[in-house]
């Protein structure tokens, strides 16, 4: 009697799982086709090897150093490789890809958020699914396989059961694979270049008089961690600290070199948020930037 | 444990091949088997609460067996008494105990008067409304002398802490439940299929249709003051699916794990938004409260045996205790009276009864169908909205027809991908419900073909990376 219910729940999950599985494979692959999430666009978009830097980082690099600006102004090749949300463990990972995609770059401009460079990341970020095409990747394998939270061992687990990542992240990667079959160039909140800006939300013209200290640490062990990387192909690391409003970032490292430009704007029109510039801001921080960045570069 | 949980699909197979491989040659071993497997089920939850359903347990057993043997009228009622006081006092301690003080403290403030309020923390033991009713029914039906009482805790146990039904339902009477704990269960792969089927039908309605419609519904109900009267009112149609999707998904894979197990649960929805009058709807929501509220409320006040005075506050009694038995909050109280306002036309005309026969839809009947559907709409309001104020000025929102600034299902394109994902979902929840109301049948037909349609939309229109509990495990 039992061997009737098992083959029908087995003919069921067979069949359900196996076309879930080939449709999820579909889904990855499609993904890894187009230039919607930050990693397939380097692979897809961007045919140049040599770069003079590479911006890695979070939404405040996304947002805060714009490539086009520095580049147009001191006549560099760079590409911004920052992801949203990301942490600094989702940096490294992105610095791996790049270098596995045999690119080069001169300098690694370090933008994440201030607090990034003391937190400590026990999980993955919530969008390193971005990443889920390249799972079969040794180093991308790695990276979630660290991981013990549910969302990290579904993505690892994705190498053999592509379902588990395109399922538990449907929304973010099933739907813009099936998306991408129209569209394959549609980039998913970057230019051609990386970058993304926010928008000028009120025009309040107000000046910041006064910054309040940040200190920093660097006890986030995936700084030295992506300084060795960094090391180990003769790129050299910068780290970089964005605007933010009303506060000026303070450290005494010397283990790292740093841009410091955390109270360079001293106006809130500059700002989209406490931590995020606007159009306006990231247009002055990116010209700072580009100054300063000129004279390491001689 | 949930349901939709990684645990629960690890912890399932494993009873499963326990119950019908190691345990199957003996009934007092599979018993003993559902028993420990359904502690373990509720004290992944908190163990904590273990020690209420065991005392529940104990209390009811030994009051059933004393009735049993006493013959004394008077002794009889004291044993019935004191399970109602035990098993009430412990709901009433633990789901009520702050409302109580607080609506007290409330009452006097009306007169101007200023009391110091002293709560208590208290948390709400998962299933304790569900539980704590259905081990009522078990002493209430022994005192009736409807049934016997059982000789044997063990099963007694199991019928109060059955895993699938323990913590949201459906409640099961003893007498139709607790024989089967008696009996020898012996598997049947056509009645199992059809649990599995269930179960997949189940998690269908409560990962896709009831998730992805609250994802809409938590931003409208929580920032109401700022959406459009048609976001509102959207808002609310959306909640009445996700509760539906919520609750019913929960009843669906409660019976189809009990199938599997090789036990019959009563159905607990019978396609309630295809109702054409309330007292329709009442007949197919929720059927095992409403026929426990029927059976053990309504016809002890006198049913429909009295004036029709009497006839209006019984109803009124049995709707309003119904909607506080939802929750320690006066909004659930008023949506318990509006049903009683909305089914009190039926009464007094005596069309309550009309579509008892006749469960197949025609086009005229669209709508009737249409407008039972709202006002059950406009009434869930009360039952998701914080607070009685707040609901009444949802509905104030909606009647003001203001145009607002929020496009809350088209603003971005994560949101349109929601609003389709919801459109097509619950298109597709009606449309299975439409086929099985016209072939008469009493639940969802699956077949192996559309089951692995089901699997697949599951798979890629659920909502897994922020599932919601189950809403009526707060009850």
């Amino acid at each position: 009697m039992m061997q009737l219910f098992f083959k029908r729940i087995g003919f069921i999950l067979l069949l359900g799982i196996g076309i879930t599985m080939l449709v999820s494979a579909g889904s990855l692959w499609l993904l890894r086709q187009s230039s919607f999430y930050k990693p397939s666009f380097l692979v897809h978009d961007i045919p140049e090897k040599d770069f003079d830097y590479i911006v890695l980082g979070a939404s405040t690099g996304l947002t805060t150093l714009n490539t086009t600006v520095i580049d147009s102004v001191i006549q560099t090749k760079g590409i911004n490789l920052s992801m949203d949300d990301t942490a600094l463990s989702s940096q490294y990972l992105m610095l791996e890809h790049f270098l596995a995609q045999g690119k080069r770059a001169k300098f690694c401009i370090l933008a994440p958020s201030a607090a990034s460079f003391d937190a400590n990341d026990p999980d993955i970020s919530d969008n390193d699914y971005r990443f889920l095409p390249y799972v079969n990747e040794a180093y991308v394998f790695q990276y979630f396989k660290q991981y013990t939270s549910t969302r990290a061992k579904l993505i690892s687990n994705s190498k053999w059961l592509p379902m588990l990542g395109v399922s538990y992240f449907n929304v973010e990667v099933f739907y813009p694979s099936l998306f991408t079959i129209i569209q394959p160039k549609k980039r998913n909140r970057f230019d051609a270049k990386g970058n993304y800006t926010y928008p000028i939300k009120n025009n309040k013209d107000a000046a910041i008089s006064e910054f309040k200290a940040f200190p920093v640490s660097f006890s986030n062990h995936y700084v030295a961690k992506i300084k060795a990387l960094c090391m180990a192909n003769n790129i050299e690391l910068i780290c970089y600290f964005s605007p933010i409003k009303g506060k000026k970032v303070s450290t005494e490292t010397t283990s790292f070199s740093i841009i410091n430009h955390s109270d360079v704007l001293k106006n809130e029109a500059y700002f989209y948020d406490e931590i995020h510039v606007n159009t306006r801001g990231r247009e002055i921080a990116s010209t700072h930037f580009a100054n300063v960045f000129q004279t390491l570069l001689k | 444990m949930l349901f939709n949980s990684i645990d629960f699909a690890v912890f399932l197979p494993i009873v499963f091949v326990l119950y019908w491989f190691v345990t199957k040659r003996s009934l007092s071993l599979q018993n003993v088997l559902i028993v420990c497997a359904s502690y373990l089920f509720y004290a992944w939850w908190d163990y904590r609460f273990l020690a209420l359903i065991a005392l529940s347990t104990l209390v009811d057993f030994i009051v059933a067996r004393q009735l049993q043997k006493e013959t004394v009228l008077k002794r009889r009622k004291v044993l019935l008494f004191v399970s109602l006081v035990f098993n009430l006092g412990m709901l009433a301690f633990f789901k009520y105990f702050n409302f109580f003080i607080e609506s007290w403290v409330d009452a006097w403030q009306l007169f101007g008067i200023e009391m110091q309020t002293a709560t208590l923390k208290i948390i709400l033991p998962v299933g304790i409304s569900f539980y704590t009713f259905q081990t009522l029914s078990y002493t209430i039906d022994v005192y009736r002398k409807k049934i016997d009482a059982t000789n044997s805790f063990m099963q007694f146990a199991a019928f109060v802490s059955f895993f699938p039904q323990l913590v949201a339902g459906p409640i099961e009477r003893a007498s139709h439940l607790l024989p089967q704990f008696q009996t020898k269960r012996v598997f049947n792969s056509e009645f199992a299929i059809s649990g599995f089927y269930l179960i997949i039908w189940g998690l269908f309605k409560k990962v896709v249709v009831a998730d992805n419609c609250a994802y809409f519904v938590n931003q409208i109900f929580d920032g109401y003051g700022s959406y459009s009267s048609m976001e509102l009112f959207l808002g609310a149609i959306l909640f009445a699916f996700q509760i539906y999707g919520d609750f019913s998904g929960y009843s669906d894979i409660a019976i189809g794990v009990s199938r599997l197990f090789g036990f019959d649960l009563k159905t607990n929805f019978s396609f309630p938004y295809f109702s054409r009058d309330i007292a329709e709807f009442w007949r197919r929501w929720h059927i095992s409260l409403s026929t426990w509220f029927r059976d053990y409320l309504y016809i002890p006040l006198g049913g429909s045996r009295g004036s029709t005075w009497q006839n209006i506050r019984n109803v009124f009694i049995v709707f309003l205790v119904s909607g506080f038995w939802h929750g320690a909050n006066w909004s659930f109280v008023v949506w318990g009276g509006i049903h009683a306002v909305l089914f009190l036309p039926l009464l007094l005309l005596q069309s309550n009864r009309k579509h008892i026969a006749s469960t197949k839809l025609s086009l005229q009947q669209v709508p009737m169908l249409v407008l039972t559907f709202v006002v059950v709409t406009m009434a869930w309001i009360f039952f998701r909205a914080d607070s009685v104020r707040i609901g009444y000025q949802y509905i104030l929102d909606i009647a003001s027809f203001n145009s607002g600034a929020t496009q809350v299902f088209y603003k971005t394109s994560k949101t349109i991908l929601f609003t389709a994902i919801v459109v097509v979902s619950i298109g597709i929840l009606l449309l299975f419900e439409f086929l099985a109301i016209q072939k008469d049948k009493k639940e969802v037909e699956l077949n192996r073909y559309t089951a692995i349609v089901i699997v697949i939309l599951i798979c890629f229109m659920g909502v897994f990376k922020n599932p919601s509990t189950f809403i009526y495990f707060q009850f």
